[in-house]
């Protein structure tokens, strides 16, 4: 005897089709929605920190620079920084390199001078002159004319308080900020709330 | 008989998790591979940069310190340090520190000796930090719209010393090699010069236990014996030495203050009530406190000439070599009585140290470009007409007390009138008395400070880079980015 068993069973009924239909279309498009907007979060985070990145490498830049330099002024708009540096490395067409081209890219050995009694450190005749600048929404070094983009999408390098000189000592404060891709009507809220804040001081007394 | 079973659904289930389980593998694998970068740059780079710099510094502070050891105690100086002839370094053992054990070390040479034989020292010293986490790098100079500039800064050695590879160990272009590193790191180098601290840096009377000023007839001022002799110009501001002639500064280290006469300079203690008045002309400050460490004799001096032994009755010292100030002609004595004159070596500019191992009651006459310097180990009494420096320049005639062993033993100094006298004394350990009226160019140290009369002081400016050094400070610092 061959039993047999009964076949299309499990069909659906138009009703149940319809209601599967419709809530697997509302399961859908929560994923697809989920998943945009999981997206736009995941960008917006990952723009964020690497701007964050770049906040930090601009005042490591600054601070490096400012530890060795001989002075500090920035602009009255306060959107540019000047730093005039010692010429530690002999370059191309330096006086030294003239002569014997072998010393290009070796240190200079100090000299002294004295300048209304007081003694100077020097490298050379002439010192080297950085300057920091927002251009756009980047921010640029340049140093002995030779410009270097440091950072994008970081739009504000701004120096608190400047020249202030102290027992010999000079600090200058900046912050910098920048505008994160998710806010809400780009608000300044969000703005200040990237605020990255340095203080750094001139190991060298100032000139000038 | 045969069963015919409805088709499996489980296998749709599998696959159905194996699909999910794909699709989720792939969203973290994406979610790593963009997060990687940044977190390698947040939590190993820039932690490194940073603690290399603070490695650099901890190995420039280390060479600092024993430069500062040749002064204090040069017996233990770069004790374990390799010397190679123009110098010492710690290179081949660096100091290892940290919970990430950063690596510091230093070379240090003299640059150059000043006029009055001190050593400058240039310290260059290194500092590496190892770059921890993840090794995956991707690291790009370039700032544009699809890279982050990730290696602009900070330059990472991944397997090869980038920096001896390129500049060679010492930065010179000299033994470039090829240097595997143990692991990624990043190494800093900064360079350092320690100057000498010359006693009598813009003050004319620093002491540290009191100070008893000129009577009211007497004053403090001050020239610069560089732009010609002194005359007093302290209250002629159209002088065109006016602008020397305000440094007459005193420095007291307690708050025992008394004053009678002028002060053309600044006046600071350590918690004095000294108040702004007709008689001082500069600023105060009664917050200023310092500490003067006993002085000790050099060791750097030459081997002494054989004679004289003792300075008794007349003796003139006429040499055969004009020395120069890192190696003057030294002589030791045991007694200073008699009447001391030092002879020019032809039209040289000549150079003694003197060291009286007693007491000094003769008198010194020494002639013009010849420099001296008498460290004595007893106590001084004289008449200010005793102490014969004819170029008039202080900084030819410098006398050093050699401290006591037991600090609390005193030296004194005393002068007594007639006469007017060049010369400057560093007695930190010494009671410091004068009588009279005599008018003195030059800078006194001492523990505390007495006048009995109306002496007239004149600090000169050009003291301000003369003298045996007291201490080190750092005067200059660069950082080497290549």
């Amino acid at each position: 005897m061959t039993l047999k068993t009964l076949q299309k069973t499990a069909g659906f009924t138009l009703g149940e089709m319809l209601v599967a239909v419709s809530v697997s279309s509302i399961v859908l498009a929560a994923a697809v929605a989920s998943s945009v907007s999981l997206q736009k979060s995941f960008n917006a985070v990952d723009n964020y920190f690497a701007t964050l990145i770049q906040q930090v490498r601009i005042i490591d830049y600054l601070s490096r620079d400012v530890n060795r330099g001989l002075s500090v002024t920035t602009s009255v708009d306060l959107q540019t920084v000047t730093v005039n540096l010692p010429n530690y490395i002999i370059q191309a067409g330096d006086p030294e390199a003239v002569g014997n081209p072998s010393l290009i890219g070796t240190p200079r050995s100090p000299t002294i001078s004295y300048s209304s009694g007081s003694m100077q450190i020097n490298y050379g005749a002439s010192t080297s002159t950085v300057v920091y600048s927002v251009s756009n929404s980047s921010i640029l070094r340049t140093e002995n004319g030779a410009v270097t983009t440091i950072a994008s999408s970081t739009d504000q390098l701004v120096p608190q308080t400047t020249d202030v000189e102290l027992a010999n000592t000079e600090c200058v404060n900046s912050a910098v900020t920048f505008m994160p891709i998710f806010t809400m009507s780009g608000s300044p809220a969000a703005r200040t709330g990237t605020s990255l804040y340095s203080t750094a001081y001139l190991r060298n007394k100032r000139r000038g | 008989m045969r069963i015919l079973r409805p088709k499996s659904e489980e296998g749709s289930v599998l696959i159905c998790v194996l699909c999910t389980i794909l699709i989720l593998s792939l969203i973290a694998g994406n979610v790593l591979f963009s997060c990687i970068t940044r977190y390698n740059v947040a939590s190993g780079q820039v932690r490194g940069w940073k603690e290399s710099l603070y490695a650099a510094e901890a190995g420039g502070d280390v060479a600092y310190a024993e430069v500062r050891k040749t002064v204090f105690d040069p017996t233990h100086a770069f004790n374990g340090w390799t010397s190679n002839g123009t110098g010492y370094n710690n290179t081949n053992s660096p100091i290892t520190f940290g919970r990430d054990n950063l690596k510091a070390s230093a070379a240090v040479d003299v640059f150059q000796y000043d006029s009055s034989g001190n050593a400058w020292y240039r310290i260059r010293a290194k500092g590496v930090a190892p770059v921890l986490g993840l090794t995956r790098v991707t690291m790009d100079d370039r700032v544009n719209s699809g890279t982050r500039g990730d290696s602009l800064l900070r330059k990472i050695d991944f397997q090869y010393d980038h920096f001896v590879a390129a500049y060679g160990p010492n930065g010179d272009n000299v033994g470039k090699a090829i240097v595997p590193v143990s692991g990624p790191q990043i190494a800093r180098r900064i360079e350092l010069i320690a100057v000498p601290v010359t006693p009598f840096s813009d003050t004319a009377i620093r002491a540290t236990a009191s100070f008893y000023g000129p009577g009211s007839a007497g004053m403090v001022d001050s020239y610069n014996s560089a732009n010609g002799p002194y005359y007093f110009a302290a209250n002629n501001p159209s002088d065109p030495h006016y602008s020397d002639s305000h440094s007459g500064s005193i420095a007291l280290g307690s708050g025992i203050f008394n004053l009678g006469g002028d002060i053309w300079g600044n006046v600071s203690t350590n918690g004095g009530n000294v108040t702004a008045g007709s008689k001082i002309h500069g600023t105060i400050d009664n917050n200023v406190p310092f500490t003067i460490p006993p002085y000790v004799m050099p060791s750097n001096l030459p081997l002494p000439q054989a004679s004289p032994s003792k300075i008794n009755g007349n003796v003139a010292l006429t040499l055969s070599t004009a020395g120069s100030a890192g190696v003057p002609n030294y002589y030791v004595v045991s007694s200073f009585s008699g009447n001391l004159t030092i002879n020019q070596v032809g039209s040289a500019q000549t150079y003694v140290d003197i060291h009286v191992t007693g007491d000094i009651t003769g008198s010194i006459d020494v002639k013009p470009n010849v420099h001296v310097k008498v460290y004595f180990d007893g106590n001084v009494s004289v008449k200010a007409q005793d102490i014969v420096n004819e170029s008039g320049v202080s900084g030819n005639l410098q006398f050093y007390g050699i401290s006591p062993t037991d600090p609390t033993v005193t030296q004194s100094i005393d002068i007594a009138s007639p006469g007017n006298f060049s010369a400057t004394f560093y007695a930190p350990s010494a009671d410091f008395h004068i009588n009279g009226n005599p008018d003195v160019t030059g800078a006194i140290v001492c523990k505390t400070f007495y006048e009995n009369g109306n002496a007239s002081w004149h600090y000169d400016r050009a003291l301000n880079s003369v003298g045996e050094r007291t201490d080190y400070r750092i005067a200059s610092y660069v950082e080497d980015m290549r």
